[in-house]
C-alpha cells in the first residue's frame, strides 16, 4: 500500500517535470540562457578554487579535486532539489498571499502535491554543472560516480527538507522573506566551503542549526574513503530535516486553517 | 552652476531613496558577517598551514581588510546595465540620442549617489565585523584617504562598463547574459576573493594592466597598503581605463545613432 | 433524499490582531455567524452577497479549506476539513480570476496533468476527455498554448478541465468574469446543461445577475455573515431581476409625461437634459420603454444596465423581506 502511494507520488512529481520541462522550453532561448548564467556563476567560485590551489595545494588534508567534489555535490544537489521542488523556495510568499488554499483543493497530500508545482530553471544550471565539473575534473570511477548520485540525492532531500523548514516560518512570521531568506542563504554559503575549516562550537553548529556540513563535509569524506558510514550520515541528516521540515509544516497549516495568521487574508 | 546643481540633486535624491531600507541593513550584517567570518577561517588557516606572517605581501589582518573592501564595493554594484538596456528597449534613449551627454550624466549621477550610500553602508558594516575579528592595527589614515581618492573613478570606469553592456540591446534580444558575465569576469580579474598577487606570477602583469583591477583590486590594496608610488599608478591607470571605455562608448552611441535613423527608432 | 450540501449552525470568528504602537489589539471578527442551509444533489445555487459578507470564508469551510469555530458541515457525505483529500475528488473548482490551465502550455497538458493528479485510470480518462472536448468544442484549439486563447475559448477549457473527474459538485467562482455576451451565454449554457443532464451539483458564486438567472435555480444571499434569503431565484427575479435601469441624455429638454404614465417605469432621477429611469420589465417590456424615450424627445446618449446586486440586496433589507427555508431534502425546484 506504502509502495503503491510513492509509486503515485513518483508518478506525479515525473508529470510536473515533464510539464514544468514544456513550459519552459516554450522560451528555449530565454531557458537556455538561465542554465548557462548559472554555470557562468558557479564558474565563478571553481575559478576562485583553482586559483587558490595553484598557490596553495592543501587545506587541511584537501586538495583541490575534494573541494572541487564539495561544489559537485553542493551544486548537483540544490539544482535536484528546487529543479523539481522549486516551492521550496516559495513557500513564505504563497502561504502570505493565501496561495496555499489553489493546492487545497486537489487530492493528494499537500506539502509535496505543492514542491512539485514549480521548477526553477536556472537549478538546471547547477545540476548541470555540479555533474559535469565532477566528471571532468574529479575524473571518477564508475563505482565513484554511482557512489556521488547518491549523494547528490541525500543532498537534494536535505535542500528539499531545510528549504519547508525555513519557509514554514511563514506559518508563524508573517512574510518573514528576510529572515528565513537569510538563514536559508547562510546555510547555502556555508555548504560551499570545506567544512574541515571550522573546530568547536562552529562545527557543531554546522550539523546542527545550519546544516551545511551534511553537504560540505560528509559526502565529500564518504567520496574520499569510499566510505559507507559517511554516506549513512549524510543521509542520516538529509531525512532528519526532512521530517523536522515536514512536521513544521502541517503544524503552520494548521494555524493557517484557523486563518488566525498575523496577516488576515481576504 | 545651474548645471552641476541639478545633476547633484538627482544623485541624493537617488542617495535618499535608498536611506529608507533599513530591514537592508540588518541581512547586509547577516550576509557580511557569514562570508567574512568564512574567509578569516580559510585565510587563517591558510596562512597557519604555511606557516606565512605574509602572502601576497599582506599580514592576516591586512588579507580580511583586503576582502572586506573588496565585498564592499562589489555589493555596492548598481543595475545600470539593466536600466540602460530597459532605456534602449522603450524608447527613451532613442529620444535622448541626439544629446547624448545628458542622458549619460543623468545614469551617472543617480548611479554613484546610489553607489556611495549602499558602499559606505557595506564599508560601516564590513569595518565593524572585520574590526571585531582580527581588529585593525596595520591601518591608518592615509590608507582611508587614499581609498577615498580612489573610489570615484573605480565607480566612474564600472559604470561605464555596464553602460556599454546596456547599450548592446541595440544589437542583442537580451543583455542579461551579458551583464552577468562582465559582473563575474570583473570579480575573477578584479581580485575580488583573492589578491592579484596571490595569482599565477606569469598572470599577474597582464591582469593588473585589465580595467577590472582597477575597479576593485586597486583601491582594496591601497587602503591596506598604503604607498605614493602604487597610489599614482592605481590613478593613472583608472584615467587610461576610463578614458578607453568612453571612446568605445562614444563609437558605440554613434553606431547606435545610425542604427536607429536608419531603422526609424 | 440526502442533500449534497449540508450546514448546520456554521460559525467562523477570525482573531484580528491590530497594532497600536507597541502594543497589539486583539479583536475578534465574527466573518460567517450562524449559518444553515442545505443543498440537494443536482441542485444549482447560486451563493451571492457583497464584498466581506461571508461568502468566501463559507466556501473555504465548505471545500475543507478554513475550519470552523463551531458548527458542522457534510459536503456529499464528507467532512470538509476533516476529510479533505477525499472530498476533493468529488469536486471541481473553476475560479474566474486565477486559472488551473497552464499559461504557457495548450490544455491537453494540463489535462493530462490532471489524471495524474486525480489518479484516473487511463482508458476511463481519455473517454472522458473527448466526450468534453466534443461537449465544449475544444478540438479547434486543444494544442493551442492558453496565452494564445480568447477569455472564451479559456473559460470553456478551464470548466471542462474541472469536469475531468467525474465530480458530483462544481463550484464556480465568477465563472463569466471579463467575458463577451456571446461568450458568457456560451458558458452559462454549458453549466446549465450539465446540471440539468448530467445532475451536476452546482454552487455557484458571482456578482453578475445574468449568471445567477441563466444558471441557479436557487439563490442563497448572505450579508453580514447571516443567510438573509434563500429563495428560488424565480421568486428573486419577480420581485428585482426583472428591473432594469436606463440612463439617457437628451439634446433638448424631454417631454416625460407619456413616460410617467408607463406602467411599472418611475423616474428615479430628471435633470435639465438627463433621465434616469427605472423600468420593471415584467409589467412593461424594453422595447415599449425604449419606443417611449425616443419619442420623448433627441436622444444624445443612452444605457441600459441591471441594478447593481448591492442595491438588489439593500432593496431586500427596505422591503423587509423574509427568509423562507426550503425544505430539506427538496432537491429540485420548480420553475
Amino acid at each position: 500500500m506504502m509502495i503503491n502511494k510513492l509509486c503515485n507520488y513518483l508518478n506525479l512529481a515525473k508529470e510536473y517535470v515533464r510539464l514544468n520541462m514544456l513550459a519552459q522550453l516554450e522560451y528555449k532561448g530565454a531557458f537556455a540562457a538561465q542554465i548557462i548564467g548559472m554555470v557562468i556563476n558557479d564558474g565563478t567560485w571553481l575559478s576562485f578554487w583553482c586559483l587558490f590551489f595553484s598557490r596553495f595545494p592543501a587545506l587541511r588534508g584537501w586538495d583541490v579535486k575534494d573541494v572541487i567534489t564539495m561544489w559537485a555535490v553542493a551544486a548537483a544537489g540544490f539544482g535536484l532539489a528546487y529543479g523539481i521542488c522549486g516551492n521550496a523556495l516559495r513557500l513564505p510568499g504563497l502561504i502570505a498571499k493565501g496561495q496555499l488554499d489553489a493546492w487545497m483543493l486537489y487530492p493528494p497530500a499537500l506539502l509535496p502535491h505543492l514542491l512539485f508545482g514549480k521548477m526553477v530553471a536556472t537549478c538546471w544550471g547547477d545540476a548541470l554543472f555540479g555533474i559535469g565539473i565532477y566528471i571532468i575534473f574529479v575524473r571518477p570511477d564508475i563505482a565513484h560516480l554511482a557512489l556521488f548520485l547518491v549523494l547528490v540525492l541525500s543532498t537534494a532531500i536535505l535542500f528539499v527538507g531545510f528549504g519547508i523548514l525555513c519557509g514554514s516560518l511563514g506559518f508563524y512570521l508573517g512574510n518573514s522573506q528576510g529572515l528565513s531568506q537569510q538563514w536559508h542563504d547562510a546555510t547555502i554559503t556555508f555548504s560551499t566551503y570545506p567544512a574541515t575549516l571550522f573546530d568547536g562550537s562552529i562545527k557543531l553548529i554546522l550539523f546542527t542549526l545550519i546544516p551545511a556540513g551534511f553537504i560540505s563535509f560528509c559526502p565529500v569524506e564518504a567520496l574520499r574513503q569510499f566510505s559507507w558510514q559517511f554516506t549513512l550520515a549524510s543521509f542520516a541528516g538529509a531525512v532528519i530535516f526532512l521530517i523536522l521540515g515536514t512536521v513544521i509544516f502541517y503544524h503552520g497549516l494548521s494555524r493557517y486553517e484557523s486563518g488566525n495568521l498575523m496577516e488576515m487574508r481576504g | 552652476m545651474n548645471f552641476f546643481s541639478k545633476y547633484l540633486w538627482i544623485a541624493l535624491t537617488a542617495a535618499r531613496s535608498n536611506m529608507a531600507y533599513i530591514g537592508e541593513v540588518s541581512s547586509r550584517f547577516i550576509f557580511l558577517g557569514v562570508i567574512l567570518y568564512i574567509f578569516m577561517r580559510l585565510w587563517q588557516v591558510t596562512y597557519h598551514e604555511t606557516s606565512a606572517s605574509q602572502l601576497g605581501g599582506l599580514t592576516l589582518t591586512q588579507m580580511m581588510w583586503y576582502l572586506t573592501i573588496t565585498e564592499a564595493i562589489s555589493l555596492s554594484a548598481t543595475k545600470v546595465a539593466q536600466e540602460v538596456d530597459e532605456d534602449v528597449r522603450n524608447g527613451t534613449l532613442a529620444v535622448q540620442l541626439t544629446k547624448p551627454i545628458s542622458y549619460v550624466l543623468y545614469r551617472l549621477a543617480t548611479s554613484l549617489g546610489e553607489r556611495t550610500i549602499i558602499f559606505s553602508m557595506n564599508l560601516l558594516i564590513g569595518a565593524i565585523i572585520a574590526n571585531t575579528m582580527v581588529g585593525s592595527t596595520p591601518l591608518s589614515l592615509a590608507g582611508l584617504l587614499l581609498l577615498a581618492c580612489t573610489l570615484p573613478l573605480a565607480f566612474l570606469l564600472d559604470f561605464l562598463g555596464n553602460f556599454i553592456i546596456g547599450l548592446a540591446a541595440f544589437w542583442l534580444e537580451d543583455t542579461s547574459g551579458l551583464a552577468l558575465i562582465y559582473s563575474r569576469i570583473t570579480w575573477i580579474l578584479g581580485g575580488l576573493l583573492i589578491p592579484l598577487e596571490l595569482f599565477p606570477y606569469w598572470l599577474q602583469p597582464l591582469v593588473k594592466a585589465l580595467p577590472f583591477a582597477s575597479m576593485i583590486y586597486g583601491p582594496a590594496k591601497i587602503f591596506v597598503a598604503p604607498d605614493i608610488n602604487n597610489f599614482v599608478e592605481i590613478i593613472s591607470r583608472q584615467i587610461m581605463a576610463s578614458l578607453a571605455f568612453s571612446i568605445c562608448l562614444i563609437i558605440l552611441y554613434r553606431i547606435a545613432l545610425r542604427r536607429v535613423f536608419a531603422n526609424g527608432g | 433524499m440526502i442533500p449534497a450540501v449540508e450546514l448546520k449552525n456554521l460559525k467562523k470568528e477570525f482573531v484580528v490582531l491590530k497594532r497600536k504602537g507597541l502594543w497589539r489589539e486583539k479583536s475578534t471578527v465574527v466573518a460567517v455567524d450562524d449559518v444553515t442551509f442545505s443543498v440537494g444533489k443536482g441542485d444549482s445555487v447560486a451563493f451571492i452577497g457583497p464584498n466581506g459578507a461571508g461568502k468566501s470564508t463559507t466556501i473555504k469551510m465548505l471545500t475543507g479549506i478554513l475550519h470552523p469555530t463551531a458548527g458542522s458541515a457534510s459536503v456529499l457525505g464528507f467532512c470538509p476539513w476533516k476529510e479533505r483529500s477525499q472530498l476533493a475528488r468529488q469536486i471541481g473548482a473553476v475560479f474566474g480570476q486565477r486559472s488551473q490551465l497552464w499559461y504557457h502550455l495548450p490544455p491537453k497538458d494540463t489535462f493530462e496533468l490532471l489524471a495524474r493528479i486525480y489518479n484516473l485510470d487511463l482508458r476511463d480518462f481519455t473517454k472522458r476527455r473527448d466526450m468534453l472536448i466534443e461537449r465544449f468544442a475544444l478540438s479547434a484549439f486543444l494544442s493551442t498554448p492558453v496565452r494564445k486563447l480568447s477569455l472564451g475559448q479559456r473559460m470553456r477549457a478551464e470548466v471542462a478541465a474541472s469536469l475531468l473527474h467525474k465530480p458530483e459538485a462544481l463550484f464556480l467562482d465568477e465563472p463569466t468574469i471579463g467575458l463577451d455576451v456571446v461568450a458568457r451565454q456560451e458558458l452559462r449554457d454549458l453549466i446549465r446543461e450539465w446540471n440539468r443532464d448530467e445532475g451536476l451539483t452546482v454552487f455557484l458564486t458571482s456578482h453578475d445577475a445574468g449568471d445567477i438567472e441563466h444558471v441557479a435555480k436557487r439563490v442563497i444571499v448572505i450579508n453580514h455573515g447571516r443567510v438573509v434569503i434563500d429563495n428560488q431565484v424565480s421568486v428573486m427575479k419577480r420581485s428585482f431581476l426583472g428591473t432594469k435601469i436606463i440612463h439617457i441624455k437628451f439634446h433638448e429638454e424631454p417631454s416625460l409625461t407619456s413616460l410617467e404614465e408607463m406602467h411599472g417605469v418611475s423616474v428615479a432621477h430628471a435633470s435639465a437634459y438627463i433621465l434616469k429611469l427605472e423600468v420593471d420589465t415584467e409589467k412593461t417590456a424594453i422595447e415599449k420603454t425604449i419606443h417611449a424615450v425616443l419619442a420623448a424627445g433627441p436622444v444624445a446618449d443612452i444605457t441600459i444596465e441591471d441594478p447593481p446586486l448591492e442595491k438588489v440586496i439593500s432593496h431586500i433589507y427596505a422591503q423587509g423581506l423574509q427568509t423562507t427555508n426550503l425544505d430539506q431534502g427538496r432537491g429540485i425546484s420548480e420553475i
